[in-house]
């Protein structure tokens, strides 16, 4: 069974308990921040963090001032372009839906940087034996039947875990009971193949204006890993056929240049 | 270390200014080198979370791979469309190609984050991944060179037995070399089919494999150019104009076909090309700036006759695929992020070193292997 989270946006109300809870089971440093202009702590995810709120401050349309919390951290994609990009499978999706990182396999090209369309995964410039960080999905806990960190420190249940099918179907359900509280789609449902971090939002995240920074809404339906591998299914055929086209052209050519000398004696090459 | 009996060319072995400038860029190289391994990338270049691909793979590696297309470019001309007339070429060509892959490795070396793992895809695969398979067949390209240099050393070690074996087998490393070549060199340009949504339009398109494959050729064609000419003038020999005309006619040819190549896939895509801002600059001065107008020099006899006609033309055709790979790695995603990248003084001085070495290696060769004049007559075939 594949497992996905429903983060409501609408739930949340920005207390970064579920960034602490991830720090705290991932064991990693805290550090000394400041405000940023958004309010939005840290200001970018890195291989300290794995998750962050971003802070968004609107305006309703009743003049009011509105904040929206969106929870960033991978997406765990259901066909996931990290995963088919890594030269040497360090990123592997598993069954029951965490995408998880094998320290000992990468040798740190950081071309799933370059390649996930959410921009998440984030490499330790700091070390001088760098390797690539991001959320897990703690895998390790889903493995004992827990809920991950985040999900489990929510006070108020904006992030839901469970079944992907059974959560696709409850965001529906959300939307359809109250139509005006949400935007009517589900960013994750289908957005690049598919994703196990699935969001319900007020708005779409165009008007969030979240669509730079790492909820890209242009992405289409269909998993970036596939054009890779459309072109990984023509290498074969490619070698073949600029193999054999080499090897008849060169037999080809030197008869050809054979009958023309005895043609021409001289062999004249102008 | 055994005596030498003959001069190869006036003036050998003396130390020249250009010589002792390169040493010192390798110097200075070398202590970036050392700083980069031990304090690690965030301290020592300026890559960062948003530009996690900087100079080292755009020039080193995208760059170094297309220039030092030569190699198999020539091998296709002699061997395969049996062109014997550049056997000249021919050589020199596959010395700096084995130099360009070995600049690559190096390269690639520092710009890892973990190096000593890069031999990693040999026995972790993936057969998804494109960089997968560029690993492997750079590992095997490079390793067709090597036996080509090889087979060199040992002419000018008189081991004719040797030779004459490596000889009989010659068309199975030429067909293994075109082949390797034609898939790395558009698998590198695959490498960006994964992220259009991150670069420019100008750049991001599905052709972009085979027009890296032509642009690839244009690359080799125009360094092996500009490498006759300037050893040439180093070595003080006397250009061989009658040949490079003859071979640059070609080269033309590849920029104009390639300039069709690049226009109708911009065409086909509808892609806004006339606006006025950076990107577009770069777009402009590379289509029509080092791909059209050395293209159309060429098609002028008296430019492909002239010294100085070739220079420019080659050397306005080699940087534009220098320029086209830093605009698809880095100029491409401009708009993208609210960061900007510049390369730090420890990668500027690595890629300096990385050339410098690369010169360095190629003088010596010329001076130890017989890339200028064959040992035997003629050449294996």
């Amino acid at each position: 069974m594949s497992k996905a989270m429903l983060i409501d946006t609408t739930r949340c109300i920005g207390c970064r308990a579920c960034q602490v809870a991830c720090k705290s089971w991932h064991n990693l440093p805290g550090e000394r921040t400041t405000f940023s202009e958004t309010w939005s702590n840290p200001k970018y995810l890195d291989s300290n963090n794995y998750t962050r709120v971003i802070f968004y401050e609107a305006a309703r349309a009743d003049g009011q001032p509105a904040w929206n919390f969106v929870k960033r951290q991978c997406m765990h994609c259901l066909d996931p372009a990290c995963e088919s990009v890594c030269p040497v499978g360090a990123l592997t999706k598993l069954k029951n839906g965490p995408v998880v990182y094998d320290d000992d396999k990468c040798i740190g090209c950081r071309y799933c940087m370059m390649a996930c369309p959410f921009q998440v995964p984030k490499f330790e410039w700091g070390s001088a034996v760098p390797l690539v960080r991001k959320c897990d999905f703690c895998a390790d806990r889903i493995e004992i039947g827990l809920a991950p960190s985040c999900a489990t420190s929510c006070p108020t249940q904006a992030l839901l875990f469970g079944d992907r099918k059974a959560l696709l179907q409850e965001a529906h359900r959300r939307i359809g009971a109250q139509p005006g509280k949400y935007y009517p789609e589900v960013y994750g449902e289908k957005i690049v193949g598919g994703t196990s971090k699935i969001y319900l939002t007020p708005v779409s995240f165009e008007a969030l204006g979240l669509n730079h920074q790492g909820f890209r809404t242009d992405l289409g339906d269909v998993p970036y890993g596939i054009y890779g591998r459309q072109w990984m299914s023509k290498v074969p055929w490619i070698a073949l056929g600029v193999g054999s086209l080499a090897v008849g052209l060169h037999y080809i050519n030197k008869r050809r240049a054979e009958v023309q000398s005895q043609k021409s004696p001289e062999g004249k090459e102008e | 270390m055994a005596e030498k009996v003959e001069k190869w060319y006036p003036g050998e072995g003396k130390l020249t200014p250009g010589r002792a400038i390169l040493y010192v860029i390798l110097v200075l190289g070398l202590i970036s080198a050392a700083a980069r391994l031990f304090l690690g990338l965030g301290a020592t270049t300026n890559l960062n979370d948003a530009y996690p691909w900087g100079l080292w793979i755009s020039f080193d590696i995208l760059s170094g791979v297309a220039l030092a297309g030569g190699g198999f470019t020539m091998a296709a001309a002699i061997y395969i469309f049996n062109l014997k007339k550049f056997e000249p070429l021919l050589r020199p060509a596959k010395l700096s190609a084995f130099i360009g892959y070995l600049v690559f490795v190096v390269g690639l070396f520092f710009d890892l984050g973990q190096p000593w793992r890069i031999w990693h895809p040999m026995v972790m695969w993936n057969p998804h991944s494109v960089l997968f398979e560029v690993s492997w067949c750079v590992m095997l390209y490079t390793t067709v060179l090597g036996m080509d240099i090889f087979i060199m050393a040992l002419e000018r070690w008189q081991k004719f037995e040797w030779v004459n074996f490596f000889r009989s087998i010659y068309l199975v490393l030429v067909v293994a070399g075109v082949m390797l070549s034609t898939l790395h060199q558009s698998s590198l340009g695959a490498l960006y089919l994964l992220m259009p949504e991150k670069m420019s339009d100008l750049w991001a398109t599905r052709a972009i494999g085979p027009l890296f494959f032509c642009s690839a050729v244009i690359g080799g064609m125009s360094v092996v150019t500009l490498e006759s000419l300037i050893s040439s003038w180093a070595y003080k020999r006397k250009p061989e104009i009658k040949l490079l005309g003859s071979f640059t006619k070609g080269l033309g040819i590849a920029l104009l076909v390639y300039f069709a190549m690049k226009v109708t896939d911009l065409y086909a895509r509808g892609a806004t090309v006339w606006v006025d801002d950076a990107p577009h600059f770069f777009f402009y001065l590379e289509l029509f700036g080092t791909v059209a107008l050395p293209g159309i020099l060429l098609t002028f006899k008296e430019v492909r006759n002239s010294v100085k006609g070739l220079y420019w033309a080659a050397g306005l055709a080699a940087f534009g695929v220098v320029l086209n790979r830093f605009n698809v790695s880095l100029t491409s995603y401009g708009g993208y992020r609210e960061f900007s990248y510049f390369p730090s003084f420890v990668e500027i001085f690595i890629t300096l070193a990385l050339i410098a070495g690369g010169i360095l290696i190629f003088d010596l060769g010329t001076r130890y292997l017989p890339v200028y004049k064959s040992e035997l007559s003629g050449e294996p075939g």
